[in-house]
């Protein structure tokens, strides 16, 4: 039971400046992810949260209750870290009752507490192995128990699956979604690079990029209405198309946009936004591509292909279209046939064009 | 016909690896031999008379008899070990501890100028003991601490201890941060993240700065003649000068002093030799 904010929080290393104020609310409950490239203060923030680092200035919030100068085991707080961090010279249940030794919990508790932490996890048969007598699945489970027994209100995870190969990550990443399930009242945040785990688990993603926060929200509001061309560009795999071009007529609610490809449309526009002759990009997501036979009037784009991506049940084509350097992405169902050079022609509906300002901020036109 | 031009050359590197193998061996044999054989001789003459000895220096003993090695027992090498083994022993407890308090501090914690205080310490490295004497026993004796085992003990923790910090200090730089930091947020005190978690990891280097530090102290000599005088509070080395300076005409009661004083490290040598080993290369940096 936990409602964390974060006020204006800022983290300096002697001059250098690594988070440059972050506002931020989480409500009790709920699980949160953060990414953003690397190097962008994810992790900085997260140990900021949990007391490893101290906060420059700002404020952190957890229950009404001011944390930045309270002690890290007193936050109430319980980490898992990208290394593990087990206490190599301590059994597994040593390992997880450590925390609860020190706090001076009786023996019965800690015990009782372990072993069930044990059970939810399937170590009961480890208990009294080291860490290194264990895989790599199993250690990460012993470092969630270890942040479990403690009881937190909330749980930070670092890139907690990054060391596992792709089997077990998936694996563990549904025992994470399940432990979540097990634990509704605790708050989680986890930073991950893995866009298909920040996709699956968060009920809000955070998007960070260099110390600032981009745009917060469910993982559909950002692959649907992405608030920025960062955050357009980050989420989503393959990445989002960008089209450079410029508006050519403006009138009272709608605007003439013509693409550097040759292709123009229409859209409608909020008073405000987009001057005559304002430079924009257009993202177009690889999947929301449509091919067409060269019927189509409105949005009808042609290119070439120059490479093909066969993936099982998608291709993935690169495309050249005209005057435009870089390659166009678009996603194809995997029974078509498509060759090297071969002409195409394709259209995007009106609603699955995202419009970006000449600074980069989403215009939303119909939706 | 490729097989066949190469079998010559086959056998012939087959008999240089042989020839090398027996020359290695053969080399390492007399190695052996020209360390061990004087340890043996040694060894030996303690069980002869001084007849024996002056006669014929390189036979087996005609008896076995140990009344060489009660005599020498008896006449101080009792004592010269079981001080030598108090302050050895003391002495090592409170170099390593004290040192690794040090390390842990030197590298773990936020203190302004850290790198001053490093060099402070490290810089004791560079500090000759011999220069010090006088003013030590000066020292010692205003303090009542001359011909003491303490004085002993004293000076042997303090004179190590930059020597120990440093090898602790490199391994402690080389444990991961993480786990200090989940110690934290176990809520573990600095105290008891010493004491449980970064003591327990750094055993291998400990192990090795015991045992540096006990083949230091076993055999110092300058101060140990320095700052005891008594025979009851003389150490091995420093007792088994005396010994030979009272025996100096009877030899056989002089190796078997000696062989008695060498018989403690060899023991325990054998009994940690695989640490002995480990803990040699921590010190050289391996
Ligand atoms: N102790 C430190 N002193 C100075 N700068 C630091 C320190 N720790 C981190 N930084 C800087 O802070 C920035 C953010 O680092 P952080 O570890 O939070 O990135 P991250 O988003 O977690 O990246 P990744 O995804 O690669 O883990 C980086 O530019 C890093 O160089
Ligand atoms: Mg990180």
């Amino acid at each position: 039971m936990a409602d964390l904010s974060l006020r204006n929080i800022r983290k300096a290393y002697a001059d250098f400046e690594v988070l440059h104020g972050i506002d931020l609310e989480i409500s009790s409950g709920e699980f949160i992810v953060f990414v953003g490239p690397s190097g962008c203060g994810k992790s900085t923030l997260l140990r900021s949260i949990a007391g490893l680092e101290t906060i420059t200035s700002g404020d952190l919030i957890i229950d009404n209750e001011r944390m930045n100068a309270v002690a890290p085991s007193k936050r109430g707080i319980s980490m898992v870290f990208q290394s593990y961090a087990l206490y190599p010279h301590m059994t597994v249940f040593e390992n997880m009752a450590f925390g609860l030794r020190i706090a001076g919990t009786p023996k019965s508790e800690i015990d009782e507490r372990v072993r069930r932490a044990a059970e939810i996890l399937q170590l009961d048969k480890y208990l009294h192995r080291q860490p290194k007598a264990l895989s790599g699945g199993q250690r990460q489970r012993v470092a969630i128990g270890r942040a479990i027994v403690r009881n937190p209100r909330v749980f930070l995870f670092d890139e907690p699956l990054s060391n596992l190969d792709a089997a077990l990550r998936v694996g563990t990443r549904i025992e994470i979604a399940k432990l979540k399930r097990s634990m509704p009242d605790t708050t989680m945040i986890y930073v991950t690079h893995d866009q298909v785990e920040a996709m699956t688990l968060a009920d809000r993603i955070v998007v960070f990029n260099d110390g600032r926060i981009e745009q917060v929200g469910t993982p559909t509001d950002l692959y649907r209405k992405p608030a920025n061309l960062f955050v357009a560009q980050f989420i989503g795999s393959p990445a989002m198309n960008i089209l450079k071009g410029k508006v050519v007529e403006r009138s009272k609610t709608s605007a003439r946009c013509l693409l550097d490809c040759g292709v123009s449309f229409e859209t409608e526009v909020e008073p405000g936004r987009l001057s005559q002759g304002e430079a924009i990009s257009v993202g177009i997501r690889p999947e929301d591509v449509e091919l067409h036979d060269g019927t189509a009037t409105d949005l009808a784009f042609t290119g070439s292909i120059d490479l093909v991506e066969h993936l099982g049940e998608v291709q993935i084509l690169y495309l050249d279209l005209p005057d435009i350097r870089e390659k166009f992405l678009m996603k194809a169902g995997g029974q078509s046939t498509f060759e090297r050079m071969q002409g195409i022609c394709f259209t995007v509906r009106r609603q699955n064009l995202h419009i970006f300002d000449s600074s980069g901020n989403a215009v939303r036109g119909e939706r | 016909m490729n097989g066949a031009r190469h079998a010559p050359e086959a056998e012939r590197t087959d008999f240089l690896a042989v020839l090398a193998k027996v020359c290695l061996v053969t080399f390492l044999t007399s190695l052996g031999i020209v360390v061990l054989y004087p340890l043996l001789w040694m060894a030996l003459n303690g069980f002869k008379t001084n007849a024996e000895i002056f006669g014929n220096p390189f036979a087996l003993p005609s008896g076995f008899g140990v009344a060489n090695y009660i005599s020498a027992w008896n006449q101080g090498i009792r004592n010269y070990i079981a001080t030598s083994v108090i302050v050895t022993v003391g002495s090592a407890i409170c170099t390593v501890l004290i040192s690794a308090w040090t390390a842990y501090g030197l590298t773990r914690s936020k203190l302004p100028g850290k790198p001053f205080f490093v060099g402070i310490v490290l810089g004791g490295l560079m500090l000759s003991p011999t220069v010090a004497v006088i003013p030590l026993v000066r020292m010692m004796q205003d303090l009542g601490l001359y011909n003491t085992y303490w004085a002993l003990i004293i000076l042997y923790t303090a004179f190590r201890i930059p020597f120990t910090t440093f090898l602790i200090r490199a391994y402690m730089l080389g444990l991961p941060r993480d786990l200090d930091e989940a110690a934290i947020m176990d809520g573990a005190s600095e105290r008891q993240i010493f004491w449980k978690v970064t003591l327990p990891l750094c055993k291998p280097i400990l192990v090795s700065c015991v045992i540096l530090h006990v083949l230091f102290a076993w055999n110092e000599y300058l101060f140990a003649m320095i700052f005891t005088s008594g025979a009851d509070l003389q150490t091995l080395p420093v007792g088994l000068t005396s010994i030979m300076a009272k025996h100096g005409t009877n030899y056989a009661v002089v190796f078997a002093a000696m062989t008695l004083s060498a018989l403690p490290i060899v023991i325990t040598f054998f009994a940690a030799q695989r640490f002995f080993i480990r803990g040699l290369a921590e010190g050289i940096g391996k």
